[in-house]
């Protein structure tokens, strides 16, 4: 074991590997990153499989159930229209008497797929716009840093209520507002690294050697200051995915029928005592995801941080 | 900051103009009464209908020689804007004839309180446990106040809110204590519970406040027993970021060579930290405090609706479902004149407190 890692280091070519080494070291220190990371993959995996494990046709099957439940003096749940959680139904049944456990098993894709299709725009818009003012300098940065000055005065969750007033409550809608709230960090993030990264030596050499300007900036200096914008993804998947929720609490989901984490509690919140499974579990389910990708860029935020490096 | 206000003005206009019919616009200027001419002619004067539309009823069937280009409609619409002229309520179960202008002041102060409450304790609870995170460094209390910055950053408002309420239901069906109210910005009927109900004048709007105003507590302290819950669900949701931000910079300045130095002075730690290194890190924490505080006017929106409070954010939703522009648009750029200002000041008393800043 020591043998190949006094080698690894004497050779000094294989820095790479050292690197992932010690990633996986840090990964192993920190456990809460573990249990962000399963969090993260177990979500991930359940909006791929979501479609095979539940048939998508049960959200369109209502049926109003009635029962009571857990009938003692100090709790006594129990409503006319949803049945509790129990043998047959894992997490009882929503407003609509469907089974709450199938409803958030088809939930969890439409939130993460906002929220993954909001991350990357946002990254995308960003890396342009970001690396484009802190490159270019001048009256172009100035405007570039005006403008998202005045995106970042405007409440987002206003904001997004102004978008879906416009144009309609759509999931488009609410993307597109979504990443018109998101955008202006990334591009203040991008902006700021690239900056650093430029007063670099190897830059220089790169100007030096003729390279052109775009070449630079996009083949060498952007892919050098992207590290702390994948960390700010990974941690904004789960904010995303709070702000639709709440978006969609509130009462801006496109349909009441659609299974969406918020609109899900939503539609349990008027009954929430009498029946506050409905409310409880698709909250706890946006907290879980929330949290697991919260951990986990966390941890990734560690692991690329120079500081912490041995 | 001009420039801000300036293009913020510009954004909500051209969302709220340019995207939707001109109609919507007139809707809160019209009162029951008014014939077809006398609508006509104030959509001319607030620049949507042009001089040359012959009728009302061309300018709502939207013809094209009755529409005003949304360029040249953006004066007239600042001056409505600035002059407060913002028309009448389309919010239903109101009295008729109130303005916009009026409604909004009135449900302000509940927003106001709610915010400045849940800042307190955000600052409150965010800069000791940021302090305890650095001092304590990757020991247990770091640990605790991590899980509680990251968890109230991963929660959402309404579950942490109804979970509070789904709590004390079932207290109540205990016959516990049940002292906190579930909704509404009082937490007590006025009438059976104050002595003399009839001394409150209305001074600020903020039911705390005006409690205090008036001599009577009793009115005052209920309403800040009913914003209890809200204040903490705010606050847990929004602490994270405060933590953060005072933990890192406590660890900064515990590294500085003057640290080492009040050390081997033989200084107590409490001193070190207390009196030498807390005065120095709380200066970036000034910057967040202020920007958190400002952010929370216009973040309370799903917490005023779960707690069923009066304030600006559950009334625009309100006004949201009837289609009316104008409150919307209130709402949206007061809040972000707050932040605009309170970045300002920020800055201001940054400058003041850290004088290696100089402008």
């Amino acid at each position: 074991m020591s043998s190949t890692e006094n080698k690894s280091v004497a050779s000094g070519s294989s820095s790479r590997r050292d690197d992932i080494r010690h990633a996986l070291h840090l990964f192993r220190q920190n456990p809460l990153v573990l249990v962000g990371l399963a969090i993260s993959s177990v979500t991930l995996l359940i909006s791929v499989l979501s479609p095979f494990l539940v048939n998508p046709a049960l959200a369109n099957d209502t049926h109003s159930l009635v029962k009571n439940c857990w009938n003692n003096p100090i709790i006594s749940w129990g409503s006319n229209i949803s049945t509790c959680p129990g043998a047959v139904h894992p997490l009882g049944t929503d407003a609509f008497g469907r089974d709450l456990l199938d409803m958030i098993v088809l939930a969890i894709p439409v939130d993460v797929r906002i929220a993954l299709e909001v991350v990357l725009s946002a990254l995308i818009i960003g890396i342009v716009f970001g690396a484009t003012a802190a490159y270019a300098g001048g009256i172009i940065d100035e405007v570039i840093l005006r403008i998202t000055d005045i995106f970042l005065a405007v409440p987002g969750i206003l904001l997004a209520i102004i978008f879906l007033f416009v144009f309609g409550r759509t999931f488009t809608v609410l993307t597109v507002a979504i990443v018109i709230i998101w955008w202006p960090t990334y591009v203040r993030l991008l902006r700021s690294q690239v900056l650093s990264e430029r007063e670099k030596p190897y830059v220089e050499a790169l100007r030096a050697m003729g390279a052109g300007r775009a070449r630079i900036l996009f083949r060498h200096i952007v892919p050098n200051s992207i590290y702390p914008l994948l960390v700010q993804a990974t941690l904004d998947i789960g904010s995303v995915i709070l702000t639709v929720s709440a978006l969609t609490f509130i009462g801006l989901s496109p349909s009441d029928l659609l299974p969406e984490l918020g609109n899900l509690a939503s539609q349990g919140f008027g009954y929430f005592f009498q029946a506050p499974w409905e409310i409880i579990f698709p909250g706890l389910t946006i907290l879980l995801i929330s949290l697991g990708f919260n951990l986990l860029g966390d941890g990734i935020r560690d692991i690329f941080d120079p500081r912490l490096r041995r | 900051m001009v420039f801000v206000l300036f293009g913020l003005s510009l954004m909500i206009f051209l969302l709220l103009r340019a995207a939707i019919p001109p109609t919507f616009a007139l809707a809160p200027y019209i009162t029951p009464r008014m014939t077809g001419p006398q609508k006509l002619i104030l959509a001319q004067s607030l620049g949507v209908a042009t001089q040359s539309c012959p009728s009302f009823t061309a300018f709502s069937s939207l013809q094209p020689s009755c529409l005003v280009p949304v360029w040249d409609q953006y004066g007239a619409w600042l001056h409505s804007v600035l002059t407060g002229n913002w028309g009448y309520t389309l919010l239903p179960g109101l009295q008729a004839g109130l303005t916009t202008l009026a409604v909004f002041g009135e449900r302000f102060p509940y927003t106001a309180q709610l915010a400045i409450m849940g800042a307190i304790l955000t600052i409150a609870i965010g800069i000791p446990l940021g302090v305890v995170s650095a001092t304590h460094n990757n020991k247990l209390p770091d640990h605790i106040s991590r899980i509680i910055s990251l968890g109230g950053y991963s929660i959402p408002q309404f579950w942490f809110g109804s979970v509070l309420l789904i709590l004390l239901a079932l207290d109540l069906r205990v016959g516990g204590l049940g002292l906190l109210p579930t909704s509404g910005a009082l937490a007590t009927d006025c009438a059976i519970c104050f002595p003399n109900p009839g001394t409150i004048h209305t001074i600020t709007g903020s039911p705390i406040l005006d409690g205090i105003l008036n001599g009577n507590f009793g009115y005052g302290w209920d309403s800040f027993v009913a914003y209890i819950l809200p204040a903490v669900t705010l606050s847990i949701t929004t602490l994270g970021a405060l933590t953060r931000i005072v933990r890192s910079s406590m660890l900064e300045v515990l590294k500085q060579d003057y640290i080492l130095l009040a050390r081997s002075k033989g200084l107590s730690e409490r001193v070190v930290v207390y009196r030498h290194a807390l005065k120095n890190a709380l200066l970036p924490a000034v910057t967040v405090a202020g920007l958190i505080t400002a952010s929370l006017f216009g973040g309370v929106v799903v917490i005023e609706i779960v707690f069923n409070l009066p304030g600006v954010g559950s009334t625009s939703l309100g006004a949201f479902n009837v289609d009316d522009v104008n409150f919307i648009e209130l709402y949206v750029l007061v809040t972000a004149a707050i932040i605009v200002v309170t970045n300002l000041v920020v800055d201001i008393v940054y400058a003041k407190l850290d004088p290696r800043i100089r402008y």
